[in-house]
C-alpha cells in the first residue's frame, strides 16, 4: 500500500443512510432497473401486438425457462465472490440432468431421495473443484475447464442418447405449467441468500474476495471457505439440472453446456464483480431474467432469431460499460 | 531514570522473542534478536528502516513463523500458527500494511467475527452499523461513518478503524506497527489516550514509530534495533544517543564525500507552478551534477511528486522543463524521451520496478529495446554485451545475466533498476528510496554510485526514508510537508537534525 | 531450490513434447501402424488447426488475458472464406485477405473493449463470440444462402492437402508459423514487451512501454490466428459448416496450458503450446485407436489436464 497524502478528516458531514445503500448496491440496483425496463418494454410490445397484457401463461413460461439459469447463476455468484470462476457449471448440469432422467422414477419418497442424492452428486463435483483450486493453489479457470470436460464425459456415459422420462408429478411440482409457482423456489433461494449473506460463511466468502491476504490476517480460513463455496455452487447447479430435466420432462447429456457461459453472463448483468468481493445473488437472479427477457423482446420485435446472439453480445458489452460508468458516477469518482 | 541499558529480563516478560532469526530470500531481517515487553508498559521499538522492527511485530503477531529461535509468551516458547491463533492468546496487532477489506463497510470491518447476531445465529445487519457507531463512540471517535465502505474513507480514518478493530477485542498484548504513519496530530493524541488507558489496565503494548517525539511521549521503555538485532533497552535516552545507536555510530566517513556542484552547472530539470493538490504551488530546479534530496515524513506527497515528474500520472499542475526547454510529460514514455531523459526508480521494486521472473538481462534492457533493435528484432549480441557491462560496472552479483532477477538479493535488484536507466543514458534520475530494505554493504555501494553519477554530470532527485542518508548524500534538501515545500536546507545547515526539525515542525 | 540446468519453463515444454512422444509410442503398441509416417503426419495435420488457434490464444494468455471468441471468429472466417471466394481460385486471394482482416478486426475490438473500455477479458471475448455468431448466422440466413454451400477454392484445398516432401502443405505452414511466432516471442522487441506486460504490467508501464497498444495488438493477433485456422479448416474439409469452431476453444486453452504457459501470464512459450496441441491430438488418436467412446475421451482429456496442472506445480506468483 503506497502512502498517500494525508487527507484532512472529513468532519461530521455524513451521507444519509440511503446514499450508502444506493452507492453500495449500485450493481444490484442497476440490474433491477434493467430488468424492470425490459419487462416494461416487453409488456408494451405485447400489448401492441396482442391487444392484452402478458398473462399467466407468458409469466409462467418465462419463469420456468429462467429457473435453471437463475439457480446456476446463484451458484456462480458464490464462486465469483471468492474471486474465482466456475466453468464446470455446464458439466454439472449435464450430469445431474442425465442422472435425473435415469433415476427419477417411482413414488414420491423415492423421487425425493433420488433428488437429494443428485444434489449431493453436484456437491461432490463442486467439492472436487474446490479441493483442487484450494489445495493445488491452481487457477480456477483452468481447473474448472478440466472438470467441465470430465463431467461432460460422465454425463454422456450416464445417458448416451437424449431420453428417459421424468414423472409428470415431478414436473408439476418443480415447474407447474399452469401457474408461476416456481417463483416460490426463487423466493426461497433469495431468502437463503439473505441468510448466507448474514452468516459467518457469507462474511468469509466476501472477505476473501475482497482481499485474501487481509482476510487471512483477520483469521478467515480461506481454504475452507473456498472449498465450501465451490461445493455450494455445485449443489446449486445440480438443482438447476433437476429443474431443466423437469421442464424438459426428459434428459439430455448436453443440454447444460450453454449454462457455463450464460451463468457468467447472468452474474455480470446482475452487477456481481468478476474480480470478487462485491455482488449479490439477487442481482444474479435479475441477470438471469434479463437474458430471458431480451430473448422475449427480440422475438416480439420480430428480429430475425438468427441475429439473437449478436444483440445479446452487444447488449452485454454495453451493459457492462455503462454499468461501470454509472457506478463510478454514483460513488463520486472514489 | 538512567540511560544504562536495562536487562530485558528484569521484569517478567509477557511477550517477546528469544534469539530469533528470519530471512527473506537471502536478506536477513532478524539475526538472533531477543526482545521482551512486560504487562502494563508501553514498549517503544525504534530503529531505522530495515532494522527488523516490522518483522519482529509480524513474528509476535503470528503473521510469520521465525526461521530459528522462538516467540515467548508468559516466559514460555509458543508456536503461533496464524493471526487467529495469536488472537486466542490475547495478542492483537495493527500491522503496518493495512488489512481493511475495501468493499465492505466500516462496521463490517470493525466487527468482523463478532457481529451482533439474532437468535438463529444470523448477523443483524441493521444492528451492525448501530453497534459499530456505539463502539466507535465509546473510543471517542465520532467522525467516521460506520456505513461507508472502507475504500471510501480517508487513509487516516482507515488507520483509526484498524486500531479500533484491535482495541475493542481487548487484547492483553497490543502490537502497533507504525500506527501513526498517516495520522494527524489530533488523531495521534487520541491514540495515545487510548494507549495510556490500556496500559493502566495492565495491557502490554509494543509500539513502533519513526517519529521520535512520539516514542518519547508514550513509551515507558525503549528498545533500539539495528541490523536485525536489539542494541539495548532503555528507560530514558536522549535523541542524539538513540540516533547514534540506531545508526551504529556511523561516522561521516561511511558516506562518500560529495564533490561540489560545478559553478554555473545548467539546470537539468525544473518545475514551475507545480502542485500536488491543485491548491498550493511550488517550484524547484535541479542542476546537472547535483543531488537534490526530498525529505519529510512519510505520506507528505513524495510519492506523488516523483511519479508526477515521470508522468505516472502527471502532476495536477506544473510546468516541467528539461535542459531549459519546456516538455510535456503525460506518461512514462514521454518522460523517458524528454530531453536528457528522465528515469524513475520507483518505491516498490517488486511491484513497480522489476519483472521478477524474467532474467536480469531483460530487466536491464527494457527501456532501451527500441534503441538496440533493428526492424523490431533485438540485437541479442549487443543486448548481452551491454548487460554484462552494466553487471560488472555496478557490481551486480548474479551468476549469469540470464538469472531471474527475483532470485537476486534486494540490493542487487535495486542496482538492476538503476543500471537499467544508466543503459538508457538517462541523465535525470529520480531515485525513490533506493536504499530501502538493502543490506548495509550494498547500501554503501549505492551511495557511492550516486555520488559517482553526480560527478559525471547526472542530475539526481533523491528521496530517502533514512534522514541521515539525505543529510550526507545531498547538496540540498527540500522538505515536503502536506504536499508543499516547507523548507529548503543548504549545505552548512544541512544535517539529519535540521531535516527532522523541519519535517516535524507542525507534527511535534 | 533445486539446481537444475534447465529452467522450469523449459522443463514444462520438454514435458509437453515428452508426453507427445510417449503417446505415439503407446499408440504404436495398441495399434500397429499408429506410429507410421503416414499416421503421424495425419495426426499432426489435425493438430495443426488446434496449434494455429493456440498461437493466438498463447499471445493473449501471455498477458494474463483469455480469448473466448475463438469458436465463432473461426467459424465466421470459414463461412466468409467460402462465401467470398465462391470456390473460385481467382477470388481466393481476395477472400483470404478479407477473412484475415475480419479476424483481425474482431480481435482488435476485443482488445479495445478489454483495454480502453475496461471490460473483463472473459466478458468481452464472450460477448464478441455472441456478436460474431449472430452476424454469421444472420447474414447467411443460418447457412442457407446460395454462396454458403461453396467449396473452398482448389488452391486453398491444395494448400492444406498437397504433399511436399511427403508432408502435407498445411503442416509446412504450421512449421513456418511455429518458427515465426517463436521468433517474435523470443527475439523481437514486441515479444519481449509481451512477456514484460504479462509479468508486471505496472513495471512495464513505468519502463516506458505502451501497455495498452501492445495488448490490443495481441488480441488482434488472436483473432487473426483464429481466422487463419478457419480458412485452413475449409480447405481441409471442403465446406464451411455451423459449429465447426466449437471444439477449438477448449482445445486451444488446453494446448496452451499443457504447453506450460501460465494462465496468469508472463511465462511459457509457443513451442510448448504447439507441443500441447500435438499431445492433445495424439491423445485423442490413441483413444480412438483404443475404440474409446466419446465420453471416455472427454473424461481423459480433463484428467490429463488436471494431472499436468498439478504436476507443473502450484501458482508461484503468490
Amino acid at each position: 500500500m503506497p502512502p498517500e497524502a494525508a487527507e484532512p478528516p472529513r468532519g461530521r458531514t455524513r451521507r444519509p443512510v440511503l446514499a450508502h445503500v444506493v452507492g453500495q448496491n449500485i450493481g444490484l440496483i442497476l440490474a433491477v432497473a434493467i430488468l424492470s425496463a425490459s419487462i416494461v418494454i416487453f409488456a408494451a410490445m405485447f400489448v401492441v401486438q396482442q391487444d392484452r397484457l402478458p398473462g399467466s401463461f407468458e409469466i409462467t413460461s418465462t419463469v420456468n425457462n429462467t429457473m435453471p439459469l437463475a439457480l446456476a447463476a446463484i451458484g456462480q455468484t458464490i464462486v465469483v465472490l471468492t474471486r474465482g470462476i466456475d466453468l464446470s457449471v455446464g458439466g454439472v448440469i449435464d450430469l445431474t440432468n442425465a442422472l435425473a432422467a435415469i433415476f427419477l422414477t417411482g413414488g414420491v419418497w423415492h423421487m425425493a431421495v433420488v433428488s437429494v442424492l443428485i444434489v449431493l452428486a453436484g456437491g461432490v463435483a463442486g467439492l472436487i473443484n474446490g479441493l483442487i483450486v484450494g489445495f493445488g493453489r491452481l487457477q480456477p479457470i483452468v481447473v474448472t475447464l478440466a472438470t467441465l470436460s470430465i463431467l461432460q464425459g460422465l454425463a454422456i456415459r450416464v445417458l448416451p442418447t437424449p431420453g428417459g422420462s421424468i414423472p409428470a408429478g415431478y414436473t408439476a411440482f418443480l415447474v407447474n405449467t399452469n401457474a408461476p409457482t416456481a417463483l416460490c423456489f426463487l423466493a426461497l433461494a433469495a431468502l437463503g441468500w439473505m441468510g448466507f449473506r448474514r452468516s459467518r460463511l457469507g462474511v468469509d466468502v466476501f472477505a476473501i474476495g475482497n482481499d485474501e491476504q487481509a482476510a487471512i490476517a483477520l483469521g478467515v480460513k480461506a481454504l475452507r471457505t473456498k472449498i465450501i463455496a465451490y461445493t455450494i455452487g455445485g449443489m446449486l447447479y445440480a438443482v438447476a439440472g433437476l429443474f431443466l430435466a423437469a421442464s424438459a420432462t426428459g434428459g439430455d447429456a448436453t443440454t447444460g453446456d450453454d449454462y457455463t457461459l450464460t451463468s457468467i453472463v447472468a452474474v455480470v448483468l446482475g452487477g456481481v464483480n468478476l474480480f470478487g468481493g462485491r455482488g449479490s445473488a439477487v442481482g444474479a437472479i435479475c441477470g438471469a431474467f434479463i437474458t430471458t427477457m431480451i430473448v422475449n423482446i427480440l422475438f416480439f420485435a420480430h428480429i430475425n432469431p438468427l441475429y439473437q446472439s449478436f444483440y445479446e453480445g452487444l447488449f452485454l458489452v454495453i451493459a457492462v460499460v455503462f454499468g461501470a460508468l454509472i457506478g463510478r458516477l454514483v460513488r463520486g469518482g472514489r | 531514570m538512567s540511560e544504562a541499558p536495562v536487562a530485558p529480563a528484569e521484569a517478567a516478560g509477557v511477550v517477546g522473542v528469544r534469539v530469533v532469526s528470519k530471512a527473506f530470500g537471502g536478506v536477513h531481517a532478524l539475526r538472533g534478536a531477543s526482545f521482551a515487553a512486560c504487562a502494563g508498559e508501553v514498549h517503544g521499538l525504534v530503529g531505522e528502516n530495515g532494522a527488523g522492527k516490522s518483522t519482529l511485530i509480524k513474528l509476535l503477531g503470528g503473521r510469520l513463523p521465525p526461521d530459528t529461535g522462538s516467540v515467548m509468551l508468559d516466559e514460555r516458547a509458543v508456536r503461533l500458527s496464524g493471526t487467529a491463533d495469536a488472537a486466542r492468546h490475547g495478542i492483537g496487532t495493527v500491522f503496518q500494511e493495512l488489512t481493511l477489506l475495501p468493499w465492505m463497510s466500516v462496521a463490517e470491518n470493525l466487527l468482523i467475527g463478532r457481529e451482533p447476531r439474532s437468535a438463529i445465529g444470523l448477523i443483524r445487519r441493521g444492528a451492525l452499523a448501530r453497534e459499530a457507531e456505539a463502539v466507535l463512540a465509546g473510543l471517542g471517535i465520532h467522525h467516521i461513518d460506520p456505513r461507508a465502505l472502507a475504500a471510501e474513507v480517508s487513509l487516516a480514518e482507515r488507520q483509526i478503524i484498524e486500531i479500533a478493530r484491535v482495541i475493542i477485542r481487548r487484547p492483553r498484548i497490543l502490537l502497533l506497527d507504525e500506527p501513526t504513519s498517516s495520522l494527524a496530530e489530533r488523531e495521534v493524541e487520541w491514540l495515545f489516550a487510548r494507549i495510556r488507558e490500556l496500559r493502566d489496565q495492565g495491557t502490554s503494548i509494543v509500539f513502533t514509530s519513526h517519529r521520535w517525539n512520539e516514542i518519547t511521549a508514550i513509551a515507558d521503555r525503549i528498545t533500539i534495533f539495528r541490523n536485525g538485532q536489539e542494541v539495548g533497552t532503555f528507560t530514558t535516552i536522549d535523541e542524539a544517543k538513540a540516533i547514534t545507536l540506531m545508526t551504529g555510530r556511523r561516522v561521516d566517513a561511511l558516506y562518500p564525500s560529495l564533490p561540489p556542484v560545478p559553478d554555473g552547472a545548467p539546470a537539468a530539470l525544473a518545475l514551475a507552478h507545480g502542485s500536488l493538490d491543485g491548491r498550493t504551488e511550488f517550484a524547484f530546479s535541479l542542476a546537472a551534477g547535483e543531488i537534490l534530496g526530498i525529505g519529510g515524513l512519510a505520506g507528505q506527497g513524495h510519492r506523488e511528486l516523483f511519479l508526477g515528474l515521470f508522468g505516472a500520472p502527471a502532476l495536477r499542475r506544473g510546468r516541467i522543463s528539461v535542459g531549459g526547454k519546456p516538455v510535456r510529460i503525460a506518461n512514462p514514455a514521454d518522460a523517458i524521451r524528454a530531453g536528457f531523459g528522465i528515469a524513475l526508480v520507483p518505491e516498490d521494486r517488486k511491484t513497480e520496478g522489476l519483472l521478477l521472473s524474467l532474467p536480469v538481462r531483460d530487466n536491464l534492457s527494457l527501456p532501451l529495446l527500441r534503441r538496440i533493435s533493428r526492424l523490431g528484432v533485438i540485437r541479442g549480441g549487443a543486448e548481452m554485451r551491454m548487460s554484462r557491462e552494466m553487471i560488472s560496472g555496478l557490481g551486480i552479483r548474479t551468476p549469469t545475466p540470464m538469472q531471474p532477477v527475483g532470485a537476486l538479493s534486494g540490493g542487487n535488484q535495486q542496482k538492476v533498476l538503476v543500471g537499467r536507466w544508466l543503459l538508457a543514458e538517462s541523465r535525470i534520475l529520480l531515485l525513490y528510496d533506493v536504499t530501502r530494505g538493502v543490506d548495509v554493504a550494498t547500501k554503501h555501494e549505492i551511495c557511492e554510485l550516486m555520488v559517482r553519477l553526480a560527478g559525471e554530470g547526472k542530475a539526481i532527485l533523491f528521496y530517502s526514508s533514512d534522514t541521515e542518508e539525505l543529510a550526507h548524500l545531498c547538496h540540498r534538501v527540500l522538505v515536503l510537508r502536506g504536499g508543499r515545500i516547507a523548507a529548503e536546507l543548504n549545505r552548512p545547515e544541512l544535517t539529519a537534525e535540521s531535516i527532522v526539525a523541519a519535517a516535524m515542525r507542525d507534527a511535534a | 531450490m533445486k539446481r537444475l540446468s534447465l529452467s522450469p519453463d523449459a522443463l514444462r515444454v520438454l514435458a509437453a513434447y515428452g508426453a507427445a512422444v510417449l503417446l505415439f509410442v503407446i499408440g504404436a503398441f495398441v495399434h500397429p501402424g499408429f506410429a507410421s509416417f503416414g499416421s503421424i503426419t495425419s495426426i499432426l495435420l489435425v493438430a495443426t488447426f488446434v496449434g494455429l488457434v493456440a498461437a493466438g490464444q498463447c499471445f493473449v494468455v501471455l498477458v494474463g488475458g483469455i480469448d473466448l471468441s475463438v469458436p465463432w471468429v473461426l467459424n465466421a472466417a470459414a463461412i466468409l472464406l467460402a462465401t467470398s471466394s465462391l470456390g473460385q481460385d481467382s477470388r481466393a486471394a481476395y477472400a483470404v485477405v478479407l477473412t484475415l482482416g475480419m479476424g483481425l478486426v474482431a480481435g482488435f475490438a476485443n482488445g479495445v473493449g478489454v483495454v480502453w473500455l475496461g471490460v473483463p477479458a472473459v466478458v468481452m471475448t464472450l460477448a464478441m463470440n455472441g456478436i460474431i455468431e449472430g452476424l454469421a448466422l444472420g447474414l447467411t440466413g443460418g447457412m442457407t444462402c446460395g454462396a454458403c454451400a461453396s467449396y473452398a477454392p482448389p488452391v486453398i484445398a491444395a494448400s492444406v492437402h498437397d504433399v511436399w516432401l511427403g508432408v502435407p502443405a498445411a503442416l509446412w505452414l504450421w512449421l513456418v508459423v511455429i518458427l515465426i511466432v517463436s521468433f517474435v516471442l523470443g527475439l523481437t522487441r514486441f515479444g519481449r514487451i509481451t512477456y514484460a506486460i504479462g509479468n508486471n504490467p505496472r513495471a512495464a508501464y513505468l519502463a516506458g512501454i505502451n501497455v495498452s497498444l501492445t495488448t490490443v495488438c495481441l488480441y488482434g493477433l488472436s483473432g487473426l490466428f483464429s481466422a487463419l485456422a478457419g480458412i485452413l479448416l475449409v480447405g481441409f474439409g471442403g465446406q464451411a459448416s455451423l459449429g465447426m469452431g466449437t471444439p477449438y476453444l477448449f482445445q486451444s486453452i488446453a494446448a496452451v496450458v499443457i504447453g506450460g504457459v501460465s494462465i496468469l501470464g508472463g511465462r511459457g512459450n509457443y513451442l510448448g503450446a504447439a507441443a500441447g496441441a500435438v499431445s492433445l491430438t495424439a491423445l485423442v488418436s490413441v483413444l480412438l485407436a483404443l475404440n474409446m467412446p466419446d465420453y471416455g475421451r472427454s473424461i481423459i482429456y480433463g484428467v490429463v489436464i488436471l494431472a499436468l496442472l498439478l504436476l507443473y506445480g502450484r501458482d508461484q506468483r503468490e
